[in-house]
């Protein structure tokens, strides 16, 4: 009897054992469920959008096959062999980020100071990069560094105050100049410079001015060979000095100070050779391409609503990018300060620390308004208050500096949160102020997590349509914005109305390849936020 | 002509040599002609350029010079659009120098936020501008120059397998519609048709095309609502398609703009008023004003801006003389102006460029 018991007993334990083993795995199975309902239903959704945007149904099979032997076979033999060898695959990642680093940077800076016109852009620039680049000459000939750091601030606001007053006067002799000149100016010295100041700091002052030298001299030779060759000097010029120069100095670097990883330099090369070479094979045969609408004519032309195949949107790719450059001139330095104080310098008690308390509240709570809302500020804000007319850069960059604002001043303020406090009070222990302590540790410590917090916050902001709606911006312009005072235009406007269109080539394939493009916009910061973290979190 | 041709030659070889260029990588330096460097004439609107901020356009200057150049800022109404986005399109390829800037913002909308202000030269309307949006232009200092300009025909159709039906008089479409008859069953309105629910689909209320329908087919109502509650209203015209596409019995109506470029997925309906001859949905028959259901499309001039600006004064003549073309028709599906139309827009154009224009609401039309 009492063994009975004690079985049924122990029999009762073990149910209850493994009922409890089996909440747990039903807790799991619903976990994973969960993750693949939301992964699945993303995947059909890009899914979708990109069948409609690339049209692969539409090619024949031998430009599959073509692409296969040129471009994906050749990239993913590439990719196994790099994989096994980590110093070529750092030399790849690096050689990935120049070669397509460079050419984003040669068509973002030609095609936004194309629009605002060179002439305008070369002057503001000569004017307020002339004032700091005096005083950081000064600051090299003496000693006494007092008053040097704080002036070169100020001198970029003297700068920038003679360039609106002399605009009038300058403009006219600037404007005689030759275009390309003022890409030479904008691209090509900042470059030589820059590679002259790296050559410098390893190899000496004399390989420096040669290396920079150098890079004028070929800028000139790149701008003398297309007027003699009758081409429009402007875009090689940029080309040279923003894609050529820097990926050049990053590949022959690496293949000489690195001979176990050099290999990995192929690797953008094999893609881009790859895709050309396959181009070049399609069109050579006349194999039937794909009938997508994602092509040049679409990235390169104005809008067309009647034709599909007219149909592009350049002027609004080009505004949107002059809209968030010019949000994040005005919405990071607010940001990024406001967090710095907040988190480094307001005090936890006292009538000032709840003060501070307070508005952190408030902050976090502004990062989940509603973004129509920020439209309706913005309206009431730039229209019906400043005077502004409606729909220009300037109300657009500003309303959509409002609306990210918060999110900055939240990321900056985790990223400094995230810095040991054992690293701040080291810095006081061997008697640095609070001001050397911040510029010093604390700030290099954070600017990963700034950066990607805020990068992060432009990607969002590209994307944003209601509070552009409601400060009026065009939806259709045929050239892009040039000024700030200009009227603008954005890519989210021309998809939204795009989407309305009575004709279905519009709304299942315009609209697809044209929200494709705003996607890899948005990646393509993504991207950049992820090279610049992995760059600094390496150096610290 | 020619300094424009000029500048549009410019234009293309810039984006061309882009385009050129980016296709060949870094190792191409593609050959296109025309150094360029003659753009330094252009004016004022540039990086932190002086702007008065009042009247948001610097469209002054263009007096004497033989090319027109200056901005043309068009707000408003989003069925209006695409007529005023083809005009502008094929305006600006001739004229490269004028820079346009069109925004949907529905017809009040673009009243209230941005023609109101003084802030837009023209504003689509698809609907004629309301008394109280009058007073408070005039109450700014703007008079509203009108220019009729098209017309939307709405398309009532059914299912493409519904054969029971092939014409429909407006008399019936008001029951079907009306909130205060509100039949269940076809057969209620029509004993030749079948006895099955109806199952009906429509613009929302937001649309202008639901609120002409309302006003035009079903009138005055006894109960407090202007239609039918029991219908699915949507501001996509393609949900609609679709409805009706899933239904042997249902019954929606849509802009004929949509119908004419989805012909095969829907039927349109035949339209008979006061027992006469049903009229097929075409765009002659709307013209005509055989065919019952076609909203006037509009367009407001600021007159001020007409008198100031030379360059819209070219547009609005451009555009008033486009507006009859067969690709309003045939492209857009809209019903295009006829020749009266033409006058008396241009009549219009005529007076707002005197400063003789005076606004009055036509009763009849």
């Amino acid at each position: 009897m009492a063994t009975e018991e004690s079985t049924s007993d122990g029999l009762g334990r073990s149910t209850a054992l493994r009922l409890q083993h089996l909440k747990g795995r039903l807790f799991e199975v619903a976990l994973v469920a969960a993750t693949l309902v939301g992964i699945v239903s993303l995947l059909a959704l890009f899914a979708q959008i990109s069948i409609d945007a690339f049209q692969p149904g539409s090619a024949s099979p031998t430009w599959f096959l073509v692409y296969l032997g040129t471009l994906v076979a050749p990239t993913a033999a590439f990719t196994l062999y790099a994989r096994r060898r980590p110093a070529v695959r750092e030399t790849n990642a690096k050689a990935f980020a120049a070669v397509f680093g460079g050419l984003l940077l040669s068509f973002v800076t030609y095609a936004v100071v194309d629009s605002l016109s060179p002439y305008d852009v070369f002057t503001y620039v000569f004017f307020t990069s002339l004032p700091p680049a005096i005083v950081v000459a000064y600051d090299r000939t003496t000693d006494d560094r007092t008053f040097t750091g704080p002036a070169i601030p100020a001198s970029i606001v003297v700068g920038l105050a003679v360039a609106a007053l002399l605009y009038d006067v300058v403009r006219g002799p600037i404007g005689i100049a030759a275009e390309w000149i003022m890409y030479f100016g904008l691209v090509t010295v900042p470059a030589a410079l820059l590679i002259g100041t790296l050559t410098a700091s390893r190899r000496g002052r004399r390989s420096g001015v040669v290396a920079g030298g150098s890079v004028i001299v070929g800028g000139l030779a790149v701008a003398v060979a297309s007027i003699v060759t009758g081409t429009n000097a402007a875009f090689p010029v940029v080309l040279f000095s923003a894609f050529v120069v820097p990926t050049g100095y990053v590949l022959w670097r690496s293949v000489r100070t690195d001979p176990e990883g050099r290999v990995g330099v192929a690797g953008p090369f094999v893609l881009l050779g790859g895709t050309l070479l396959g181009a070049a094979v399609v069109g050579q045969f006349g194999i039937q391409n794909p009938d997508t609408f994602l092509t040049p004519t679409l990235l390169l032309e104005s809008w067309d609503g009647l034709r599909a195949n007219n149909a592009g949107v350049y002027p609004q790719i080009v505004g949107s990018i002059i809209i968030v450059g010019f949000m994040a001139v005005l919405a990071f330095p607010v940001g990024i300060g406001a967090a710095i104080y907040l988190e480094e310098y307001a005090p936890d008690s006292g009538l000032r620390g709840r003060l501070a308390t307070l508005l952190e509240i408030n902050i976090s709570n502004l990062a989940g308004v509603p973004s129509v809302v920020y439209g309706l500020l913005g309206l009431a804000l730039f229209r019906r208050t400043l005077g502004f007319g409606t729909g220009i850069v300037f109300s657009a960059a500003g309303t959509l500096g409002l609306l990210i604002l918060p999110i900055v001043i939240v990321s900056t303020q985790e990223a400094l949160r995230a810095v040991p406090d054992a690293l701040r009070q080291g810095s006081y222990g061997m008697g640095a102020s609070r001001w050397q302590t911040l510029r010093e540790v604390v700030l290099p410590e954070a600017i990963p997590g700034t950066l990607t917090g805020t990068i992060l916050a432009l990607a969002r902001a590209i994307g944003e349509t209601a509070p552009l709606v409601i400060i009026a911006v065009a939806t259709t312009k045929y050239s892009p914005p040039s000024g700030l005072f200009s009227s603008a235009t954005a890519l989210p406007l021309q998809i939204f109305a795009a989407s309305a269109n009575a004709k279905p080539e519009f709304r299942h394939g315009v609209v697809p390849a044209a929200a494709v493009v705003l996607l890899i916009l948005m990646l393509l910061m993504n991207a950049t936020a992820i090279v610049i973290r992995n760059k600094y979190g390496r150096e610290h | 002509m020619a300094p424009s041709q000029n500048l549009e030659t410019e234009g293309i070889t810039r984006r061309r040599s882009l385009a050129a260029l980016a296709g060949a990588g870094a190792l191409a330096l593609a050959g296109c002609t025309s150094d360029s460097g003659g753009n330094g004439g252009d004016d004022g609107s540039g990086d932190g350029g002086s702007d008065d901020g009042g009247s948001g356009d610097d469209g002054s200057g263009d007096g004497g010079s033989g090319s027109i150049s200056g901005d043309i800022r068009i707000s408003g109404s989003s069925t209006v659009y695409p007529v005023a986005q083809e005009v502008t399109r094929s305006f600006a390829e001739q004229n490269p120098e004028v820079d346009f800037n069109l925004s949907r913002d529905g017809s009040g909308g673009g009243f209230e936020n941005v023609f109101i202000p003084g802030d837009s030269d023209i504003n689509n309307a698809s609907r004629p501008i309301s008394e109280d949006e009058i007073q408070r232009c005039r109450d700014n200092g703007i008079e509203p120059v009108e220019f009729f300009v098209a017309r939307d025909a709405l398309t009532v159709v059914v299912n493409n397998d519904a054969d029971f039906i092939d014409s429909i008089s407006l008399e019936d479409l008001q029951t079907i519609w009306s909130p205060d008859t509100a039949p269940e069953r076809w057969s209620d309105v029509n004993s030749d048709w079948p006895d099955e629910p109806f199952d009906l689909y429509g613009p929302a209320s937001t649309s202008g095309t639901y609120d002409y329908f309302t006003e035009t087919v079903i009138g005055e109502t006894e109960a407090d609502q202007p239609i039918r509650e029991d219908f699915e209203g949507t501001e996509e015209d393609d949900l609609i398609a679709q409805g009706v596409q899933g239904n042997v019995h249902a019954l929606g109506y849509l802009p004929f703009a949509y119908y004419v470029n989805n012909p095969d997925s829907v039927k349109a309906l035949s339209l008979s008023v006061d027992g006469g001859d049903p009229v097929e949905p075409s765009l002659e028959g709307a013209a005509s004003g055989n065919y019952p259901l076609a909203r006037p499309l509009f367009f407001y001039g600021n007159m001020d801006m007409i008198q100031e600006k030379n360059h819209l004064q070219a547009f609005l003549e451009y555009y008033v003389n486009e507006a009859d073309e067969e690709y309003i028709a045939e492209d857009i599906g809209y019903v295009p102006s006829n020749q009266d139309m033409v006058d008396a827009n241009l009549e219009n154009l005529e007076a707002a460029a005197a400063g003789e224009y005076e606004y009055e609401p036509i009763s009849t039309r």
